[in-house]
């Protein structure tokens, strides 16, 4: 009887802690399993009935996007352009953030200032001359303009998350590699960058994530059906006078497969590694 | 192996009003084991770190084997350096951090094994060849940051406070492992350090800092027992030399000095000295300074009475703090293990005064070439 009452006590004391977090999972989870339901049900299914699960699982569905809705050429457009767009704006941003930390040069904080306030702007303020710059170029409607705006857009961000990680490495390691033989460049590709790998991780999955989801670039500096990145390919289902609801859910799952598997490979890898941080 | 030579080094950070290093010079012979010595902020490391081209000079030069190297790369210097926090690489296995200055080198690959093997051999380190630093202790950690700078067999050696992060008893056993390597390789070794114990036991020479400057280099125990001003007195040994206001007496028939009850006869008083009669500071190590007069002390003990202020009994000796009778000031004496005294208590210590010290009191430096004997005691 005592023995009851102490685990009911336990319980109570948990129950605000629980509350809370079955809450924030149903906000969160919830509309992830809506739309999943969504995906595998068919629009005229929705409108019946819209929270609803799938009677008859309609799979076909996915194959549909892929080849009749051009999702195919959506995903490989969005899988060249952010997986290019991340490795340069990793090297490069690693490069800087080395240079930084490292460096003490003369206006070295106003090189700081200059990269780390490209955080602050908002894209809108950005968009118009941005633009104008790339039709100069010859590189509106081209994924290789998407690519160097991307680049231009996520290096603050880069930079100030491996630079606040790489100002941690002991000076000494680098005194170390220079007296055994090796210059500047080598010290950055040998020590600084595999001891970095945790920060790189972090600066790779959510430059990954932002820009597998950015959509207001995307939809202004291209325009050909067969250059649209995935969020714009959603935007074909959505008309003015119909939104083909099933469809618009299976893309958005197809979309979502990705950032779901890297986050599940690496998040572990990433948190172990962010909180190793032995580098002594 | 290679001699290292330094003419009037000097550094200034950007900032600083003050230099870090001010006319520093020092000559290291072939083979030389040479401690820099001195306090926290000395300018020790900042030389050593000019030495090894890791810190632009900003006067002077630093010549290896008559060759200025103010210019060259520290990679193109052909020296080694261990870090005080031994700096090996997170990401590399221990057979990885000992061959990594040799593969970038050239050295061939079977070259680089049998050096690698050697040298883990040679430090004990044979074991953990595959394991990465963060699982090697403190000692292990310590003896490949060793091993990845003698691997090279470098010219010149230099190491960091080396020994700094290590608890007493290892620092101890590494210690005396160093002094066998740095032996065995012959190599040219610069040593940094603020341990007294480590510059007296280790260096051939050492060169003690301060403020920037060189203020003596000599043999350890030259150093020890001959100390060129008050910083060098109290800097070296442990407890240090006490200081205590004399009374300087001149005159025709030659140099007394007084300290309370003890007057002392200088023979050879250096005329060339600039001290004057009047004050004069008055150095006594603890080791010279006994609670019973030893046999050779009998015929001349020079008597001092004091109140004991603390007694510190340490297994092998005693350390005791007493207070002279009419001025006040403190001295400490290490006794023997089996010492009577008791803190409260009055008492006599006895002096060996021909092992006194005189400083000047203004500029601090030492007045050498003089011998003291006991001229008379009232106590």
């Amino acid at each position: 009887m005592r023995l009851g009452l102490a685990l009911w006590l336990s319980y109570l004391k948990r129950a605000p802690l629980l509350i809370v977090l079955i809450l924030y999972t149903t906000v969160t989870g919830g509309p992830f399993l809506w739309v999943t339901a969504m995906s595998l049900r068919t629009t005229a299914e929705i409108f019946d009935s819209r929270y609803a699960l799938p009677t008859i699982w309609h799979w076909s569905k996915f194959a549909d996007a892929w080849t009749k809705a051009n999702y195919g050429t959506y995903f490989w457009n969005s899988t060249i352009v952010v997986v290019s767009a991340v490795a340069l704006v990793t090297l490069i941003g690693a490069m800087a953030a080395h240079c930084l930390a490292r460096y003490h040069f003369r206006g070295s904080r106003l090189v700081r200032f200059v990269i780390l306030s490209g955080m602050i702007l908002p894209p809108q303020l950005l968009i118009l001359s941005l633009f104008q710059i790339m039709l100069n170029y010859g590189l509106y409607n081209s994924l290789l303009g998407l690519v160097i705006v991307y680049v231009a857009t996520q290096l603050a961000m880069t930079v100030y998350i491996l630079e606040g990680f790489f100002t941690q490495i002991p000076q000494d390691l680098f005194d170390a590699a220079q007296i055994d033989g090796y210059s500047q460049f080598e010290i950055f590709w040998r020590i600084t960058l595999p001891i970095g790998l945790p920060a790189i991780f972090t600066a790779v999955i959510l430059n990954f994530i932002l820009l597998w989801n950015e959509f207001l670039y995307a939809v202004v500096l291209l325009t050909d059906d067969d250059k649209r990145t995935l969020p714009l390919g959603l935007m074909r289902f959505m008309g003015g006078h119909q939104l083909d609801i099933g469809m618009i859910a299976t893309g958005l799952m197809i979309s979502i497969v990705p950032v779901l598997l890297i986050y599940a490979v690496t998040s572990e890898t990433m948190i172990k590694g962010m909180t190793a941080g032995a580098v002594r | 192996m290679a001699v290292v030579a330094i003419e009037g080094l000097g550094k200034r950070y950007d900032g600083d009003g003050e230099p870090a290093v001010k006319d520093f010079s020092l000559t290291i012979a072939d083979g030389e084991f040479m401690v820099l010595l001195g306090p926290s902020g000395c300018g020790k490391s900042s030389v050593l770190r000019m030495i090894a081209g890791l810190e632009p000079i900003t006067a002077g030069t630093v010549s290896i084997d008559g060759t200025v190297v103010n210019d060259v790369p520290a990679k193109n210097r052909d020296i080694a350096m261990v870090f005080q926090s031994y700096a090996l690489y997170p990401h590399m296995n221990v057979y990885d951090n000992l061959a990594f200055g040799l593969r970038r080198r050239g050295f061939a690959r079977e070259e680089i094994d049998r050096r690698v093997r050697d040298a883990a051999i040679k430090l004990d380190l044979a074991q953990f060849l595959t394991r990465k630093p963060h699982a090697l202790s403190g000692g292990q950690r310590q003896r490949v940051a060793l091993g990845r700078a003698i691997v090279r067999a470098p010219k010149v050696l230099l190491l960091d406070e080396p020994l700094s992060n290590l608890d007493a008893a290892l620092r101890l056993n590494t210690r005396n492992e160093l002094i066998k390597q740095q032996a065995e390789l012959g190599t040219t070794t610069i040593y940094v350090t603020h341990d007294q114990i480590e510059a007296m036991t280790m260096g051939h020479r050492i060169c003690i800092m301060r403020k920037g400057e060189v203020v003596q280099i000599g043999a350890p125990l030259e150093v020890y027992r001959r100390p060129a001003n008050t910083f060098v007195a109290r800097f070296l040994g442990a407890p240090p030399m006490n200081l205590i206001a004399a009374q300087l007496d001149l005159s025709d028939a030659g140099a007394t000095v007084t300290l309370e009850s003890l007057h002392l006869e200088i023979d050879a008083w250096p005329q060339s000295t600039p001290a004057r009669a009047g004050a004069v500071t008055l150095g006594i190590r603890p080791e010279d300074i006994y609670e019973t007069p030893p046999p050779e002390l009998r015929s001349r003990p020079g008597a001092l009475p004091v109140r004991v202020v603390a007694v510190e009994p340490l297994g092998a000796e005693t350390l005791v703090v007493v207070r002279l009778a009419s001025s006040g000031e403190e001295l400490i004496a290490r006794v023997g293990r089996e010492s009577r005294l008791v803190a409260g208590g009055t008492t006599s210590v006895f002096l060996d005064v021909g092992q006194i010290h005189l400083f000047h009191p203004a500029t601090t430096t030492a007045i050498s070439g003089f011998t003291a004997r006991l001229m008379r005691s009232d106590a």
